[in-house]
């Protein structure tokens, strides 16, 4: 977001609201860590035959499994992004 | 049964030979309640397959799954395991035979030798190792294959020097349990069964045979099974791809085909089967050890006929950039200086050239025992013209004597999962003969009482698994296993070569004990398989066992991240430590078990369901049979002959009046389910025409359709017809003499958008063209064709069609035949592919080779039953190689042509395989319900409703109270209603909320919550 833009959003606000905070610059080396919720059924059976085919991805993305997706629960969400994981997939 | 003067029915089954086939066999009747003596002629069980480094098309390692299953027979209750043995005479009648059995002394004890190896490594005597096909030594105390079960040590008298010599005994001075039984002899014992299954297995070609080829004199010149050993990660080299005779790297590899098969001069006539797709699998796995190997294959024909081989072929080339070449190898001579070999070949277009290869592999066949004979003498049942079992297309797994039946190679070449669908399919089988003296033989299962750990603090022992180099090879195992061992909780943290074996199993057990843990991590291979099993470990050990978490760190990382070992080991720790973290808030969960309602559903009256129907209610069980269209038969209502000349009306008539008359059959023809509820052992089914009624388990035979093409002219001209009209008019008496028939092979099949096989082409074309020849010898018939796919022992007729002038004419996809119908005139013009020129030719008729396609209502059965389909639309089973019949979803199995193409033998080996399977499944009046459910805690609960509004299984209820209860039975551990409970008032067993944040949390441990 351009500071023009922050500006902007930020005119549009009461002043109680608190300062958005501003977009870092992301370092070089930077790698996003990710976490999956997998189906125990499909995704991550489709996590394993990914290995079996020897498909590579990247060693970022770490499964936790669920007996279904069904069973995400919102807390399971704000808890990971609490804890600073970049992104979150839920495949199932 | 026509023997009736004797009406003893014993409640047991001998099995010869504990390879792949005859363990499913094994494991099948055992787990229903049939006592098991498995007669094994080494001295562990595992067979071919345990020889494997990999198995096509998936390229799973074959130990990875076939030691679960050794170790499964092997810890049976039900199933004894006589190893060193063979049958030497068998008497008496169905259901009561009376086997004598001679067993081999081991000079080992079972009960004392613990399998630690110390003999072993003292015994100074080095033989040649067979197991690993010469390519390294073992000692003359030894045990076959690391895995081994028995894991018991076995002498060899023949290379013992004290055995040989009276002096030497340093295993015994070594020994620490004084195992070593030197006075050990031969015994022999009568066993009384009332069935017996064959399954020996197979032999290979001896290439020496075929001098040119030059296997046995020169050393870089090696046979297929040597080649799986190279692979292996527990062959001679570790899994590294080096040559024999000076350990380098080789680069340019050849496979060369048909070595053995195909040949009946030098070698054996039929063809094997296997060969083309584990030359491939070799060429890919090859490939994916060592980037620089360049695989080029040989061969004659590529008869990837399977399900999916086809593209696994296409990816060979595509993907992996293995050479095929069209040719067959005149001779191969060594470089002098280089150890290189020169292979000598026509090209396509008829030029001789030499070529250079580092190593030379030759593809050997597959041949009965050289004892099949004897064999068949033995146990009275008759073998075919090549020494196989004599079987009909009918009954393909039974033998000439009644109460015998055979699986497996022996019954001819086949692969893996065939192998095993018979190995079920015999099962039911034996079922079938054996019914009412189910459970008469058998001995209850006594664990040892389990340990209360709920108040203990956690102490969790974690085993990180080598397996072979298959994690090792990506991953530090020594060094996660180290960084573990600081994890808060982790009280034990060590690593094991393959976790899986017998030994790996019993070190666990031990340590659990030794260290007092009482939460286990394996850290492995997916929980989809192997979880199970380390349950049943630390069960034995006194263990809840769902006080157990398998991390994966094969498939989801050491698989996905090779040559990159520094991040997989991170990664690797990352999964071992969101399991530890798991697993300290594990608690013990105590199951339920559910009554089995005994009857089956089977949808499709086709040959597979009927076969199916008919095997489920032989076995005692009701069967509802579902048929769609108002008359039973399906697809084979069209068909006359089978290849071999078998009456299929006659069959498919007699199949439907004894489905009519069987008291325990029900038919439904016009009717379609509408709605099945349930689950496992208790289903209820509503059908489209209003009746209803409930069932424990359904076979899914829907069938498939055939291809109508619009190709060359059908639609427009009434001279082209397809092999199925060709069949109808052979069957009424073919019309006119001296008449030219034009065959084109693969119409609507091996191309995009239908890339498969449809696997019964090539046997339709060789039938109808016999049938014409010899009904009609002044007739001609052209068949033109890409590859000619008579696989096994229907190479017969392939060679039959030829001596009896029909020609072939070969053709590449890019380059059809070209077509042209005026009046009553055919005029077809082809390249021919083998003369290397234009031929034309005019013909009377045109017959297309038409494949098949899934059945329609394949679709709407995968949506009701939430089964999945594979990329053509077929129905994908639960896993390809070890359950060929199975569903993911249990009590749900699959046969015949829903499966896949294929011919009429193998539906029915493949229907009688399902009903072995839920046959199994109903023999049980309960069954254990999983511990992986969702518990309710009334306190908690608001009753808001809103689990009961999305429960896909109907599990929350309203009681008697105006509250939400939960019916615990149905329920399938889905947690949805965990999900969308508001009061958290549903916590899932082994996935609670606290688990899943704990998992949350080890997973961000190194980005912390300060972000």
């Amino acid at each position: 977001m351009t500071a023009q833009a922050q500006a902007a959003v930020k005119g549009a606000k009461t002043e109680e609201a608190p300062p958005i905070e501003p977009v870092r610059d992301i370092p070089t080396d930077w790698e996003p860590s990710v976490l999956a919720f997998a189906c125990h059924y499909c995704a991550f059976a489709a996590a394993d035959l990914a290995g079996v085919m020897r498909l590579s991805y990247s060693p970022n993305v770490k499964i936790i499994r669920l007996p279904c997706t069904g069973k995400i629960d919102h807390s399971y969400v704000m808890r990971a992004f609490e804890r600073g994981v970049d992104g979150l997939f839920v495949a199932g | 049964m026509n023997e009736k003067k004797n009406n003893v029915k014993r409640g047991s089954v001998l099995i010869t030979g504990g390879g792949i086939g005859g363990m499913q066999a094994a494991l099948d009747l055992a787990d229903s309640g049939f006592k098991v003596h498995m007669i094994q002629k080494e001295s562990s069980i595992g067979g071919t397959m345990a020889m494997l480094d990999k198995t096509f098309p998936t390229g799973d390692c074959s130990m990875c799954m076939i030691s679960p299953k050794m170790v499964e027979v092997g810890r049976h209750p039900n199933i004894d395991i006589h190893t060193l043995s063979e049958v030497t005479a068998v008497e008496g009648v169905p259901g009561d035979f009376q086997v004598t059995v001679k067993e081999q002394p081991r000079y080992v004890s079972h009960e004392l030798c613990t399998g630690c190896g110390a003999c072993e490594k003292k015994c100074p005597k080095l033989v040649v190792n067979d197991f690993e096909q010469g390519l390294s030594k073992r000692k003359a105390i030894f045990s076959v294959l690391p895995q081994a079960v028995p894991h018991t040590r076995v002498i060899d008298p023949d290379a013992c020097i004290y055995l040989q010599r009276g002096r030497c005994k340093a295993c015994e001075k070594f020994c620490p349990t004084d195992a070593i039984l030197f006075e050990d002899t031969e015994k022999e014992y009568r066993l009384d069964v009332g069935a017996i299954i064959l399954s020996p297995g197979l032999a290979r070609y001896n290439p020496e045979i075929r001098g040119e080829l030059g296997f046995g004199r020169w050393s870089n010149v090696v046979t297929s099974i040597q080649f799986e050993r190279i692979l292996s990660a527990s062959g001679p080299f570790m899994g590294e791809i080096k040559r024999p005779s000076d350990e380098r790297h080789p680069r340019k590899v050849a496979w060369i085909q048909c070595v053995g098969s195909r040949d009946p001069r030098n070698a054996n006539p039929w063809c094997s089967s296997v060969c083309c797709m584990y030359a491939t699998k070799q060429a890919v796995i090859a490939k994916e050890h060592d980037g620089a190997i360049e695989p080029t294959v040989f061969y004659m024909e590529m008869r990837a006929f399977g399900k999916d081989f086809d593209k696994y072929v296409d990816r060979a080339k595509n993907q992996y950039g293995v050479t095929y070449r069209r040719a067959m190898v005149s001779d191969v001579r060594q470089e002098p200086g280089t150890d290189n070999l020169i292979l000598r070949y026509a090209k396509e277009d008829g030029a001789l050239v030499d070529e250079s290869y580092d190593l030379v592999v030759l593809s050997i066949g597959f041949q009965p025992h050289p004892d099949a004979l004897e064999f068949s003498h033995i146990f009275g049942i008759e073998p075919n013209l090549h020494r196989f079992a004599k079987t009909t297309q009918f009954d393909p797994v039974d033998t000439t004597r009644p109460g015998i039946y055979v699986t497996g190679t022996f019954q001819g070449p086949k692969d893996i999962p065939e192998t095993v669908a018979q190995g079920s399919a015999v099962a039911g089988r034996s079922m079938a003969l054996l019914g009412e003296a189910r459970g008469t033989e058998i001995t209850e299962v006594e664990l040892p009482p389990e340990l209360d750990v709920r108040e203990e603090e956690a102490r969790v022992g974690v085993f990180v698994c080598h397996c072979g180099i298959n994690i090792s090879q990506s991953v530090d195992v020594k060094k996660v296993a180290e960084d573990i061992s600081r994890e808060p909780g982790v009280a034990y943290s060590d690593d094991l070569m393959y976790a899986c074996a017998p030994d790996g199993q019993e070190k666990i057990k031990e340590l659990i004990k030794e260290h007092h843990l009482n939460r286990v991590i394996v850290a492995s291979c997916t929980p989809r398989t192997h979880a199970p099993l380390f349950q049943d470990t630390i069960r034995d050990a006194g263990l809840n066992k769902y006080l157990f978490e398998l991390a994966d760190i094969r498939e989801q990382c050491s698989w996905c991240h090779m040559g990159q070992k520094e991040v997989a080991t991170r990664k690797a720790t990352d999964i071992v430590r969101m399991n530890v973290a798991k697993t300290r808030l594990l608690q013990p969960v105590e199951t339920d078990s559910i009554a089995v309602i005994s009857k089956g559903m089977v949808i499709g009256g086709g040959i597979a369901g009927m076969t199916s129907a008919l095997s489920l209610a032989d076995q005692g069980y009701e069967v509802h049979l579902v048929e769609k269209e108002d008359q039973l038969g399906g697809l084979a209502r069209n068909v006359y002959r089978t290849l071999d000349g078998s009456d299929v009306q006659s069959f498919v008539k007699d199949k439907i009046a004894q489905v009519k008359a069987h008291p325990r059959v029900v038919v439904h023809t016009g009717a379609e389910v509408s709605n099945t509820g349930g689950y496992i052992g208790n289903f209820k089914t509503t059908l489209t025409n209003g009746d209803e009624f409930e069932h424990g388990a359904i076979v899914v035979a829907s069938g498939g359709v055939e291809y109508e093409p619009d190709e060359y002219g059908f639609k427009d001209s009434d001279q082209v017809i397809t092999q199925r009209d060709l069949e109808k008019r052979i069957a009424e008496g073919l019309a006119g003499t001296g008449k030219h028939y034009a065959m084109i092979q693969c119409v609507g099949s091996r191309e995009e958008p239908f890339n498969y096989c449809s696997r019964i082409c090539c046997q339709d074309a060789v039938k109808n063209a016999i049938a014409i020849k010899e009904k009609d010898p002044a007739a001609s018939v052209t068949i033109f064709y890409r590859d000619i796919r008579t696989y096994g022992l229907r190479e017969d007729y392939y060679q039959k069609a030829r001596d009896l002038g029909v020609l072939f004419v070969r053709f590449d996809v890019e380059n059809k035949p070209d077509v042209d119908v005026t009046g009553s005139k055919i005029r077809i013009e082809a390249f021919d592919a083998v003369m290397n020129r234009e031929v034309a030719f005019t013909a009377d008729c045109l017959v297309l080779s038409t494949g098949l396609r899934p059945h329609p209502s394949t679709e709407r059965i995968s949506k009701q039953y939430k089964l999945t389909t594979n990329a053509d639309g077929y129905f994908l089973e639960a896993h390809v190689k070890l359950r060929p019949v199975d569903f993911p979803s249990e009590g749900i199995y699959v046969a015949g042509l829903a499966h896949a193409p294929k011919n009429v033998d193998e539906t029915v080996s493949q229907a009688l395989a399902a009903s072995g399977r839920a046959g199994a499944l109903l023999s049980h009046d309960r069954l254990s319900v999983s511990g992986i459910i969702s518990k309710h805690n009334r306190d908690m609960c608001m009753s808001c409703l809103m689990c009961m509004r999305l429960c896909p299984f109907g599990s929350p209820f309203i009681d008697e109270d105006g509250k939400i209860s939960h019916n615990e039975v149905i329920c399938t551990g889905c947690g949805i209603c965990a999900g969308v409970c508001p009061a958290k008032a549903f916590q899932v067993n082994s996935f609670r909320d606290d688990q899943i944040f704990a998992m949350i949390d080890a997973a961000t441990h190194d980005i912390g919550a300060s972000v």
